[in-house]
């Protein structure tokens, strides 16, 4: 059996690991029969160390990246769930189909996208990726072969979408499709003068299609929330088939320099030519690719390299839409304080129940990146403390640093969940890092 | 017309059927995990619009391939050509093999892929036409310590394909080789290697680019055709030496 270091993205963690990536049914069933300690493995995208744990096995299903079933009247497809996004896309687009609520880079896994209950660019319109869901199949080494859906399993069903991979392997997933009206999108820009005009302009018309999200400032307390709104509309003027294949970077997003750029000065460098580029340079109302608006990040995993060795840290947050207002007031007052070195600030609508360890509710979901420094640590803390004052809903595939405490107080359903884990896998046999400290 | 893939379910094989298919080829593929040909078949033929007809057999039991090609004339009759992508080790496999051990490993690798050609060569003679495509080691070109029993089976294969490569010169049945080195497919996965692994994505497109070729025989990745000569130039006296050094 292979062993090997491996690290989640934001780097914060690391562990020596048994790696196996199966390439047919029966090693799947081979593979966990020797471990008492697994967990599943997509592409090792997640910023936390969601897939896997000290010397436990991570199984890597990437092979498993076949289409089983497509049913184009019935708009369904049933893959396998180690299928990239971009693979599932270059096949849907091209027949004018795909899944709207899928995560900003198109290495991640659909096994992936489930077990993380992602979302997309149009989550205040299409909510999350469990709207899509139809069937799952997962292996377990104490169940066998299982069958998830609303009519079999259905508990087991609903603790596996977004349940970070604890109840087993998912190996097949039947996702509904969505017809898409056009091939690539017409994009408005929008300037805003602070967080809460960004707010009011990102919630201008849930019902509408629109894949809405904002750049703000953070690289001062003047210019805080300063920014941009990018609305972006299906283009329905074009045809509705993807005729581009969408191109994967050779950069591999999981790789970093050595040193550490974000400082101070370079964040407000490079923060006020983005912004002057999009103010002076760029038309406040242009066409933009479907790759370009869907998965904003090819091409700039540089972004993520630049933080070096150390890592980053990155904070989302879905605050309710009536305390937004609030939360903005107490994240200024804390900014204010303490200067974090905040790299990237955004916001996005979002839509949904927040329900099991699901990273869903209805409001605004705030994203921030942070430098790992002590005093960005701080400033994180007190985040924290105000997720827990408001019943927010901080991401836990996200946040590598977040504390159970905050969960148990942000996540009504934490126990719950918990117990129905410890009854389903009682020999608690699925687990990460991740879910190790969650105490799961 | 078809094209036979034998061990196609995974590694290789697998990436020689989707080059064929991206050819519009239809495609009949073997191997002893059903599931995962019923899995492959349903993605070429969504994908490809291709057809694709799968068959559950074990290459390591020459009884069941015997049986095979009784119970399946009519279907080999129709074939364009066959590849024998397949490769069987096993854990332990040293000088002191078991019997059943000697004889599925045998089997897997040399016994029941010439039997199978042995009769497709037949149907070809009397087409006047059609590929034969084999897969040796380059585990093969020396004696060693582990899967003893393997690299001397490749051995043997390689053997009895530059004779097939000879006996069809004259006539229009094209027959290839490839001696492989190190592939980057689930054998080699997380195992570190001394020397690069080659893609079977691209061996797959070289074996498809080649196949109106006659009477090849090629190394791959093409640098381990030097550590071949190597071996074979030096004596064996001092190649004796050397391994005892590393050891
Ligand atoms: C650049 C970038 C942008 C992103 N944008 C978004 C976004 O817009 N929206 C969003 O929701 N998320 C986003 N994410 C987060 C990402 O969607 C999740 O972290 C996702 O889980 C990563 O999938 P993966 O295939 O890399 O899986 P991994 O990171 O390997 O695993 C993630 C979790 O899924 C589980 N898992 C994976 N495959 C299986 C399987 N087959 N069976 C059972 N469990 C499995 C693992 O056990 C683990 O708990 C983004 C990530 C990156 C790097």
């Amino acid at each position: 059996m292979t062993k090997k270091k491996i690290y989640s993205l934001d780097k914060n963690y690391s562990a020596d690991i048994f790696f196996k990536r199966p390439d047919k049914y029966k090693e799947i069933e081979i593979v966990s029969s020797k471990f008492d300690n697994i967990i599943t493995m997509g592409s090792c995208n997640s910023y936390t160390p969601a897939s896997f744990r000290k010397n436990a096995l991570s199984i890597q299903l990437t092979k498993f990246n076949r289409i089983i079933e497509f049913d184009k009247n019935q708009k369904l497809i049933t893959v396998e769930a180690g299928i990239i996004l971009s693979d599932l896309f270059n096949f849907t687009l091209a027949r004018g189909l795909w899944v709207p609520q899928i995560p900003g880079y198109p290495t991640i896994t659909i096994g992936g996208a489930v077990a993380s209950n992602s979302h997309g660019k149009s989550c205040g319109f299409h909510g999350t990726i469990k709207k899509q869901i139809k069937r799952i199949k997962i292996f377990h080494k104490l169940h066998g072969w299982l069958n998830l859906s609303n009519e079999e399993n259905r508990d087991i069903f609903d603790l596996t979408i977004g349940g970070l991979g604890l109840t087993g392997s998912i190996v097949e997933v039947q996702l509904r499709l969505e017809e898409l009206s056009g091939n690539n999108f017409v994009t408005k820009i929008i300037e805003t003068d602070s967080s809460n005009d960004a707010v009011k302009k990102i919630n201008f018309d849930v019902k509408k299609e629109t894949y809405c999200y904002s750049w703000n400032r953070s690289d001062s307390f003047k210019n805080f929330g300063k920014g941009f709104v990018f609305q972006n509309e299906l283009n329905v003027s074009s045809d509705n088939k993807l005729t581009k294949n969408i191109k994967l970077n050779n950069s591999d997003i999981n790789k970093n320099f050595i040193i550490n750029f974000w400082n101070k000065y370079s964040v407000f460098f490079a923060q006020s030519i983005y912004q002057n580029y999009f103010k002076f340079f760029k038309s406040k109302q242009h066409e933009e690719s479907f790759q370009k608006a869907i998965f904003p990040f090819i091409g700039k995993e540089f972004y993520f390299k630049l933080f070096g060795k150390k890592g980053f840290l990155e904070s989302q947050i879905i605050v309710p839409f009536d305390k937004t207002e609030v939360f903005i007031d107490e994240v200024e007052t804390i900014f204010k304080k303490h200067e974090p070195l905040i790299t990237l600030y955004s916001l996005k609508n979002f839509k949904g129940d927040q329900k099991n360890l699901r990273f869903e509710n209805d409001g605004i979901c705030f994203t921030f990146d942070f430098v790992k420094n002590s005093k960005n640590l701080f400033f994180m803390n007190e985040l924290d403390k105000i997720c827990e004052k408001y019943h927010l809903t901080p991401s836990i595939i996200k946040d590598s640093r977040l504390k159970l405490e905050t969960i148990e107080k942000c996540y009504k359903d934490f126990n719950r969940f918990k117990e129905e884990i410890n009854k389903f896998d009682n020999k608690r046999i699925y687990k990460s890092t991740l879910t190790d400290k969650l105490m799961i | 017309m078809s094209n036979l893939i034998i061990g196609a379910s995974s590694g290789l094989g697998r990436e020689i059927a989707y080059e064929f298919a991206r050819n519009s080829k239809n495609l009949i593929l073997i191997s002893r995990n059903l599931k995962d040909l019923e899995i492959l078949k349903s993605d070429l033929e969504i994908k490809f619009k291709i057809e694709v007809n799968v068959f559950q057999l074990d290459f390591s039991n020459l009884n069941e391939v015997s049986k095979f090609i009784l119970d399946n004339t009519k279907v080999l009759e129709k074939i364009e050509g066959v590849l024998f992508p397949i490769g069987m080790m096993k854990e332990n496999d040293n000088v002191k093999n078991s019997n059943d051990d000697l004889i599925s490993i045998f089997s897997a690798n040399f016994y029941s892929i010439n039997f199978f050609i042995s009769h497709i060569l037949n149907i070809f003679e009397e087409k006047k036409g059609g590929f034969i495509v084999g897969f040796g080691s380059i585990s093969g070109a020396i004696g060693r310590e582990i899967n003893v029993s393997y690299s001397s089976a490749k051995r043997a294969l390689e053997n009895y394909f530059e004779s097939l490569i000879i006996s069809n010169l004259k006539n229009h049945i094209k027959v290839q080789f490839y001696i492989l080195g190190y592939l980057d497919t689930n054998l080699s996965f997380g195992k570190k290697l001394l020397l690069p692994k080659g893609s079977p994505v691209n061996l797959a497109k070289i074996v498809y680019k080649n196949l109106n070729k006659k009477g090849v025989k090629k190394f791959f990745p093409f640098w381990w055709i030097f550590i071949d000569m190597a071996i074979k130039i030096l004596p064996f006296s001092i190649t004796k030496k050397i391994i005892k050094f590393f050891n």
